[in-house]
């Protein structure tokens, strides 16, 4: 079967199977703007929203949809980096198959939480046009903490299942499978201790400088 | 009147493409009118074409189904869907008629000579039809709607179709999207299908080609341990769904879904059945790259395979997977239409839960997916 990774195209599929979901996880890193950029961080690991902000940096434009195409690619190389270095822990465990391929099982598993990240990075988005819209503090501050917690657990579900799923299909045997399965769980803690999801003091803080903002603008 | 096969698809096929003709000026020209038989014409039709087997040789049957077009006609002539309220355009109230009372008498005082077939169609796939036409209807209703009225109930439709299909599905069943909800495939299936012309590019280059026949050679299980991979083609098609609506912010412009859908109808005529699907669907290509990950797919016990080649890729699967060549389930790319359990044969070749002996077998090879 190696022989099928011989076609130029198939060989290029396998560079877009690491690719699309190393952008789809890193991009709602790259899209915060200088109103939104204090509601990223709560939301997301604050130093992944700052290495996103400072390859934006780097390439500054004038140009709307420019300025758009440098933001999520800004984000999406900081995801693709994440995936690299998640690759590398899954490689311990990997260990019967080449990087190449542990990175490409780590890029696909890692869907669900691209998703994830999509959908908290558009719930961010529905919570500022909530704020603009005038709605009441509580039901604000109910929306973003209690908000993404459904869909959050989803997705880590959904998560552990495709390492699952995946692990079994692509002939992970015995001890290796629990072993990625135990990778995808630190991965989650991890991503959790980073500061994924706005807690109660940060939001405390960060209501006041939000409306701020908004008023100003 | 002899009705025979070629004749009952040909009525209902002009039927469908002259309702489409009615929808098309109804709904994008300024007259801005649409009767509401006209979706239930689209309905009737959709339902007989991709049951041709069944109906054809029980022509009966199928002036029942064209009665609910006809029923929902004469019921709806004074609420028609207008841009005024009160307006009633005669004209596209006969033709809707006439749409829908043509192929009630010809079906109902029509004779045929066509012999039902030995299989009898599997009842997940006749539920398969029943949510395809009832997708399709509910599509073409709120598209109708948001053009005529200038609200947009089509937004929520769209919204749904994303959450479900990019949140929900693909990790619950992959790629079943493109085969159980997908307007543009209920299209392809009942209509394009049996429209006999030469496709503008009937034949792909070489390496295009290939490419689905070694995703579908070497996707799941055992034979290729080092991991799966779809056309890179049709995964190429992703950067015009995610990448241009990112970088141009097109969520914010209304009429994009429409466009997206509209293009990719216009497009799938050019290309053989379903190629459109296989190699260029900018929809569906995040759905199968997430598939990869599915809880669910179709088994394939091979120990019981015969090796008899009814399952002919070419012909019975509309993404031209040959099942033979897979290990123990079907590829990610795999829609689950369910066409190739219907035509096996044989029993317990494709299931929905593994042969223990299939069990054992892949536990001796390592595998367990």
């Amino acid at each position: 079967m190696a022989s099928n990774y011989t076609t130029p195209l198939a060989r290029w599929a396998r560079f877009l199977e690491i690719f699309i979901p190393g952008y789809m996880f890193g991009k709602s890193w790259g899209i915060a703007t200088d109103v939104t950029v204090d509601l990223y961080r709560a939301t997301f690991p604050p130093f992944l929203i700052d290495a996103a902000e400072y390859l934006k940096g780097m390439l500054h434009t004038t140009n709307e949809n420019l300025e758009r195409l440098v933001a999520t690619s800004a984000g999406a190389v900081v995801g693709f980096l994440v995936i690299v270095v998640l690759a590398i822990v899954m490689h311990f465990v990997l260990r019967d198959r080449k990087y190449i391929d542990s990175l490409r099982f780590t890029s696909v598993t890692l869907i669900p939480l691209a998703v994830m990240n999509g959908t908290l990075s558009h719930l961010t988005n529905t919570l500022l046009e909530s704020l603009g819209g005038g709605e009441s503090v509580e039901a604000l501050t109910k929306s973003a903490l209690e908000g993404p917690r459904g869909q959050i657990i989803m997705f880590l579900v959904f998560y552990i299942t495709s390492i699952w799923m995946l692990g079994g299909r692509t002939g992970v045997k015995r001890w290796r499978r629990w072993g990625v399965i135990a990778i995808g769980i630190g991965f989650m803690v991890t991503y959790f201790a980073c500061g994924l999801m706005i807690t109660t003091g940060e939001w405390e803080v960060l209501l006041p400088k939000l409306q701020a903002a908004l008023a100003a603008h | 009147m002899n009705i025979t096969k070629e004749r009952f698809i040909a009525i209902n096929k002009y039927l469908i493409l002259a309702a489409i003709f009615i929808y098309l000026i109804g709904v994008f020209t300024p007259v801005k009118y649409l009767q509401p038989g006209l979706i239930f014409v689209f309905g009737a039709g959709f339902f007989c074409l991709l049951h041709i087997q069944y109906f054809c040789c029980r022509l009966k049957h199928a002036a029942h189904i064209w009665m609910f077009p006809l029923i929902m006609t004469i019921v709806s002539f004074g609420v028609p869907l207008s841009k005024e309220p009160g307006v009633n355009n005669i004209l596209f109230y006969i033709v809707t008629l006439l749409l829908s009372i043509t192929p009630f008498l010809l079906f109902m005082f029509g004779r045929t000579d066509e012999k039902p077939g030995k299989k009898e169609r599997l009842p997940i796939v006749s539920f398969r039809t029943v949510v395809q036409t009832a997708f399709f209807m509910g599509w073409a209703s709120v598209t109708s709607f948001a053009f005529i009225k200038g609200t947009r109930p089509d937004l929520f439709f769209w919204a749904m179709f994303h959450v479900a299909t990019v949140a929900l599905f693909p990790f619950l069943f992959g790629r079943v999207i493109c085969s159980w909800i997908c307007p543009n495939a209920t299209m392809q299936d009942a209509l394009f299908k049996n429209m006999d012309y030469k496709r503008p590019i009937e034949k792909l280059p070489q390496a295009i080609e290939e490419q689905s026949r070694t995703s579908a050679m070497n996707i799941s299980g055992v034979v290729d341990k080092k991991a799966p991979y779809l056309p890179f083609t049709l995964l190429l098609c992703w950067f015009p769904l995610f990448f241009t609506e990112t970088v141009f912010d097109l969520t914010k412009i209304a009429w994009y879904p429409v466009v997206f859908m509209y293009g990719l109808i216009i497009l799938s005529p050019l290309f053989p059945w379903r190629k459109m699907c296989t190699h260029f669907c900018w929809l569906s290509s995040y759905r199968a790259l997430a598939g990869h990950n599915s809880l669910w797919r179709i088994r394939f016990n091979k120990s019981k395979c015969k090796d008899c080649k009814v399952c002919h890729a070419e012909e019975v699967c509309p993404f031209y997977i040959d099942i033979r060549n897979q290990d123990n389930e079907m590829p990610a790319s795999c829609c689950l239409c369910f066409s190739c359990m219907e035509a096996c044969p044989f029993d317990g070749v494709l299931t929905f839960r593994r042969a223990p002996e299939e069990k054992e077998r892949l536990r001796a090879l390592g595998s367990s997916a």
